[in-house]
């Protein structure tokens, strides 16, 4: 199976001298379910995010879909950043929106200033974002207003808004965190759902063992900016956890 | 604490003391002139200041050093400190000096009474017979704080992205962008509205026209301020999720910042109207047109029945305004 992202040597140092990455080399196949674990703080998020370039990389390559993703520019970039979906912990909705509109900005990507301006007028997109609202279970829902709607329908709306970017790969940041378990295994779900039937790759920050060891395929470790673990979920022991989360921490067991 | 702090706190005490002192003995210097019409040259005054505050700093019992060295630990109540009595002294002596600065005089206050009486009887005995040339002045005042509103809105909201910190990158660009337009909607502020409808009533002549100029112009720079400090206090999280769907920054601001800031905006415009309205009763008076124009002249003629009606009309336009105001807003903060 080919290879879709490719890191090289990725450094990241925010201007308060925080250095939150030093030199991650990864390599993500094609339809992989790849688990990122970690303590807080220990570059997960940066890393996600240096995949978009929501921020900017201090040096380093990163290649996504044979695509040079730190030389692109403008719409270079944009249409680098449509095929890659994201999904946050805090949802990121716009709440006092319908849910309709917030899957719609999902075709951001592929619209003109003006046909971004007159959504509701094309019929198109709109029974693709109602199809996609279906597809999470939230079709009756389309007309409300997302601050309305519970955490795990927001997390679900926000995943039919990353199906209408029609995205190769799905980021999510700790999708599961502001949930309880009942409804985070449901998004989960969805998302490992996306990742068989639909082909996409999926790279999932986590804190839950449980859930990595359900839906990943793979399993990569930070701690303090670099990988310390690279391998399948069955291969995470005591251990390994212990290196993970250090040697205080215990493991949670969820459900 | 550091070296380098220690020496700037010292010096900062230093200073303080100095001004703190130099201030008194200016009081003191012009109390002596208004009751004995005894001049003191303004250096010995300096030099007295300069005197005291190094005597005092020295001594440790300024209070620059109760201030800029709070870690000094001090057990004594103020009234049995050198510092206490100090604040004390140069307050009362403030208050002082701006009692006679004032020319207060409580004696006029209360004899006097008598010489307003025209313009109270003419309040309620108003000279209802020019109310039409009234309500005409009293149309224009607010169609032209209405104006000056409606005006100022696109120009304020264009100017408030590029004055948001969030919104404009930290690149060389950016940030000038950011300061340029920041520093001109400071200083666009900080000229009041009347000295704008003075500047404008040379330029395009008195009347209502002027007056909206000097308004507007206010306007777009509070407005500015105002939309910019709500952007800044949006959720970044859309505006990271819309960026990552690939949206252009213009779509990014249109439907991940515009829609959390349209009701504190809509808000903030209604609220701008209604001092609109009642800062244009004050810029008549200066070439502004309007009903406060007619009230400076009818003032100007001793016609206080005229004065009386115009008078009456203001408060009720100012008083229903804030009224509806008020609820819109209310009723905004519930959306």
């Amino acid at each position: 199976m080919k290879s879709i992202i490719e890191l090289k040597n990725l450094h990241k140092v925010y201007a308060t001298g925080t250095h939150a990455l030093k030199g991650i080399d990864l390599e993500v196949k094609e339809g992989e379910f790849c688990i990122l674990l970690g303590l807080s703080g220990s570059g997960k998020s940066t890393l996600l995010r240096c995949l978009n370039r929501l921020i900017e990389p201090t040096s380093g390559e990163i290649h996504i879909d044979g695509e040079d993703v730190i030389a692109a520019k403008g719409q270079k970039l944009r249409f680098i950043r449509r095929k890659i979906a994201m999904i946050f912990q805090q949802f990121n909705l716009i709440k006092n929106l319908s849910s309709l509109t917030n899957v719609l900005t999902g075709k951001l990507g592929y619209s003109t200033l003006i046909h971004s301006l007159t959504f509701p007028q094309h019929k198109n997109d709109v029974k693709i974002a109602l199809e996609n609202l279906r597809r999470v279970g939230l079709k009756e829902f389309a007309n409300k207003k997302t601050r309305n709607l519970s955490g795990g329908q927001q997390q679900r709306v926000a995943i039919a808004r990353a199906l209408m970017q029609d995205p190769k790969i799905i980021l999510a940041d700790e999708p599961v965190a502001s949930l309880d378990p009942a409804t985070a295994d449901s998004v989960m779900r969805y998302l490992g759902e996306l990742n068989k039937k639909d082909n996409m790759t999926v790279i999932c920050s986590l804190h839950f063992l449980s859930l990595a060891r359900k839906y990943g395929t793979r399993v990569v470790a930070l701690k303090d900016g670099k990988i310390v673990f690279d391998g399948t979920p069955e291969e995470i022991d005591e251990k390994k956890f212990k290196e993970i989360y250090g040697e205080d921490a215990e493991e949670v067991e969820i459900r | 604490m550091k070296k380098e702090n220690k020496i700037k706190s010292i010096i900062q005490a230093i200073l303080t003391d100095l001004l703190f002192w130099i201030y008194i003995f200016g009081c003191i210097s012009f109390l002596i002139n208004h009751w004995f019409e005894k001049t003191i040259p303004s250096n010995f005054v300096v030099i007295f200041g300069i005197a005291v505050g190094l005597i005092t700093f020295i001594l440790g019992l300024s209070v620059g050093r109760k201030v800029f060295f709070p870690t000094i630990r001090t057990d004594k109540k103020w009234h049995k400190s050198f510092w206490g009595w100090s604040v004390f002294f140069i307050l009362l002596i403030t208050f002082v000096v701006g009692w006679n600065l004032v020319e207060v005089d409580l004696y006029k206050l209360f004899t006097k009474f008598r010489n307003a009486g025209g313009i109270l009887s003419g309040i309620f005995d108003p000279n209802l017979n020019i109310l039409t040339l009234c309500l005409t002045a009293l149309a224009e005042t607010i169609y032209l704080a209405l104006l000056a509103t409606v005006f100022a809105i696109p120009l304020a909201f264009s100017l408030s992205f590029f004055a948001a910190r969030n919104l404009m990158p930290r690149t060389f660009i950016g940030n000038t962008v950011y300061i340029i337009v920041r520093t001109i909607a400071t200083i666009f502020r900080s000229i009041e509205a009347i000295v704008w409808a003075i500047i404008f009533s040379v330029w395009v002549g008195i009347g209502p026209f002027a007056g909206m100029l000097a308004l507007m112009i206010h306007s777009v720079a509070s407005l500015t301020k105002l939309y910019s400090e709500q952007i800044e206090n949006i959720d970044p999280g859309p505006v990271e999720a819309i960026k990552a769907t690939g949206a252009s920054t213009l779509q990014t601001w249109l439907f991940a910042v515009v829609p959390q800031i349209i009701s504190p905006y809509l808000a903030f415009t209604i609220y701008r109207w209604d001092i609109n309205v009642r800062m244009a009763t004050i810029v008549g008076f200066v070439g502004g047109g309007g009903i406060g124009l007619l009230l400076l002249q009818q003032q100007q003629l001793l016609r206080w029945q005229n004065v009386g009606v115009i008078i009456w009309l203001i408060a009720i336009v100012v008083w229903t305004m804030d009224m509806v105001s008020a609820k819109v807003r209310e009723k905004l903060q519930e959306m």
